[in-house]
């Protein structure tokens, strides 16, 4: 463990209130915890080292009250470095367990269940705005042929009509239906 | 910016700490602290059992081999514990000190659980009998209660790391300390029953306490760039 003996003296310095003494230990400190973490966790991402590294400095400065200058700095640097750390890569696997990765994803896939959920609320929301444009009659029976699904006769039955009258005001609806939705004839409904 | 969120650099970083430095308090060492808590905690458990009234026999107790080998052992468990728990919060200080309380924890309780073994198999099977004994969760509670008030407030001054390990030593410091006491004025009954009654409540205000502790620390708060 290779740290400067000035270290303990910036520190005592930095207890008192030393600012200077303090931004030099620091400054000093950075690469050393830079290389005890690379060399703790060797598989760890230069990202999650600074962190280490940042988490450290943060709990040094909280902790400052905590160190005893008969005692060597660099013990304690470690400790810090060691704990720390620990809690940082603790907190960075629980997260990973809880994120899925969106970056290869295209931004419409429908591998995402909100979109599909979502465009099916829209497309129910302009089937709903189209048919309300209408007349009465083909909303009458769009809604009995397609939303209730009864058969041409019973819909000829209860509407007083013949079932070709019945095909041909079904045909007309839909036509003005898919006119009112500007979807090209022969698709969908 | 706060760290923790949103990333700062670590060069702003080092800028924002020395301008943010104030002059601190150093806090008192784990030895200094011990000696701080073996100061509050002998005359209040002192009181506590002049106040209850020592055992008549205690005399007798104080030199039976058993007898001193299981308070010796109690007492062992809480002035490791209390250095340990002073010790968790101390990032240059090594873990093991902080798990040696409940080694000799265990082995008191195991010196307990033996004496208990050797009465039963030597005939006297009302070893094994437990009676039921309450008084002793709420008197080691009152008796812990200033010895856990005193470790709380050298703990206040300095926990950064390890805070659960360091709560679960005071907790146990605090209660075992107390049962010590105990001991000294209330009278045992079987081994059984103090086996379950007295550890039993050593182990409830350990988890209790380490609870109540831990709520009372401070938390570190974030940092501010300014």
């Amino acid at each position: 463990m290779v740290a400067d003996p000035a270290w303990s003296e910036w520190l005592a310095a930095a207890q008192e209130g030393d600012r200077r003494a303090y931004g030099r230990l620091l400054r000093a400190a950075v690469p050393v915890l830079r290389g005890w973490a690379r060399a703790r966790w060797p598989a760890a991402s230069a990202a999650d080292i600074e962190d280490i590294v940042q988490e450290t400095l943060l709990a040094l400065h909280r902790s400052l009250a905590l160190y005893d200058p008969a005692r060597p700095a660099a013990p304690f640097l470690f400790g810090i470095l060691k704990l720390r750390g620990a809690d940082v890569l603790r907190q960075r696997h629980r997260h990973s367990r809880r994120e899925t990765p969106i970056d290869d994803a295209d931004e419409t896939s429908v591998a995402f269940d909100t979109n599909a959920v979502q465009e099916s609320h829209v497309e129910q929301a302009r089937l709903r705005a189209a048919i309300a444009l209408l007349p009465p009659r083909d909303r009458e029976i769009l809604e009995m042929l397609k939303l209730r699904q009864m058969s041409l006769r019973d819909v000829a039955g209860q509407l007083h009509m013949s079932v070709p009258a019945v095909k041909i005001a079904s045909f007309r609806a839909v036509r003005r239906l898919r006119a009112a939705m500007k979807w090209p004839s022969g698709t969908g409904a | 910016m706060a760290v923790g969120d949103g990333r700062m650099k670590t060069d702003t970083l080092l800028e924002t700490l020395e301008n943010a430095l104030t002059p601190v308090v150093r806090a008192p060492s784990p030895g200094r602290g011990m000696l701080l808590w073996i100061a509050v905690t002998v005359p209040s458990l002192a009181a506590m059992v002049w106040m209850m009234g020592p055992l008549p026999d205690i005399a007798a107790l104080l030199v039976r081999p058993e007898f001193l080998l299981v308070q010796g052992l109690a007492v062992g468990t809480a002035v490791l514990a209390a250095y340990g728990a002073l010790c968790a919060g101390r990032p240059d200080q090594p873990g093991w000190k902080t798990v040696l309380p409940f080694a000799a924890a265990l082995l008191w309780a195991a010196a307990l659980g033996r004496q208990c073994f050797v009465l039963a198999i030597g005939g006297q099977g009302s070893a094994l009998v437990v009676q039921p004994d309450l008084i002793c969760v709420p008197a080691i509670a009152a008796s812990a209660l200033p010895s856990a008030l005193a470790i709380l407030w050298v703990l206040r001054r300095g926990t950064s790391f390890r805070r659960v390990r360091a709560c679960l030593c005071a907790a146990l410091a605090a209660a075992a300390a107390a049962q010590a006491a105990l001991r000294l004025y209330h009278p045992d009954g079987t081994f059984a029953t103090m086996l379950v009654w007295q550890i039993g409540s050593v182990g409830l205000w350990t988890l209790v306490g380490a609870a109540l502790t831990r709520l009372s620390l401070p938390r570190p708060q974030p940092m501010r760039a300014s």
